[in-house]
């Protein structure tokens, strides 16, 4: 029988609260990661440019 | 606080145990000035990622009510002299007719796009979003306490409602991580109420 990963995953995070800790790593690594993506990605006229990419792919 | 478990319950609020992350301190920010200014409930995707779902979310969804324009307007304020940018434009006056429209506004950190805050407007109108709006939940990380709906309800919303594949996996965290607490006659209390939805 296959493991049902997220119930295994939130068994043992129920028993042992340090794997908040890897949690934590992996949501600032990609909040950082998404950060670095978008500070590349538009100039100037921050604003501006990030709401034409948001019309783009459809969130405004 | 108990070693060894991940929560607790204090005084009706639940306790997750763990550090701040920065998604955690984004949020904190900007519910600091929200609750300022008006009532709101943290729901959806950020409620399972607070108590321990292992994945990362471009979106916070916060229920607001459809307020007054001038209460929107001192919010805004707030909201851009806190560092804040709106992605529906730069005025209180330009943004406040999605309000009125129920529509959703999102918020992120000046220079940034996401993690954003999609503001929700709900009215009594909507009433399975009104029915959590009215029944807050609190829970706290460290000294960041914040509102979410019941968990059953949310379970339910999510099972229900949403059901997607993220939704699902979503409610099943919720159910494991807090079996020792969701009570069999909330569930049964609250379906109906989730079940009318768009009604």
């Amino acid at each position: 029988m296959a493991i049902d990963y997220v119930v295994y995953y939130a068994e043992k995070l129920k028993r042992n609260p340090d794997i908040f800790v890897q949690q934590k790593e992996l949501i600032e690594s990609q909040m950082q990661s998404s950060a670095a993506f978008f500070s590349g990605l538009f100039g100037k006229d921050f604003k501006a440019e990030a709401r034409a990419y948001l019309r783009e792919v459809g969130l405004l | 606080m108990p070693m060894g478990k991940a929560y607790s319950l204090e005084k009706d609020v639940l306790v997750i145990h763990r550090e701040l992350t920065q998604l955690d301190l984004f949020v904190r920010d900007f519910v600091e000035v929200l609750r300022k200014h008006i009532a709101y409930l943290i729901v959806s995707g950020f409620v399972s990622i607070a108590a321990g779902r292992s994945r990362g979310t471009e979106d916070v969804d916060v229920l607001i009510p459809a307020v007054d324009s001038a209460t929107f307007t001192l919010l805004f304020e707030e909201l851009s002299g806190r560092g804040f940018w709106c992605y529906q434009g730069d005025t209180a006056k330009g943004v406040y007719p999605y309000i009125q429209e129920l529509a959703h506004i999102r918020f992120a950190r000046a220079n940034q796009v996401f993690p954003n805050v999609e503001c929700i407007p709900i009215t009594s109108e909507k009433k399975a979003q009104y029915f959590e709006f009215r029944h807050p939940q609190k829970m706290r990380i460290k000294d960041f306490e914040f509102n979410i709906p019941p968990l059953e309800f949310e379970i339910l919303y999510k099972e229900i409602i949403l059901g997607g594949e993220k939704d699902l996996a979503d409610a099943k965290h919720l159910r494991t991580v807090f079996s020792d607490i969701l009570k069999r006659e909330r569930f049964k209390e609250f379906e109906p109420v989730v079940r009318s939805h768009g009604h």
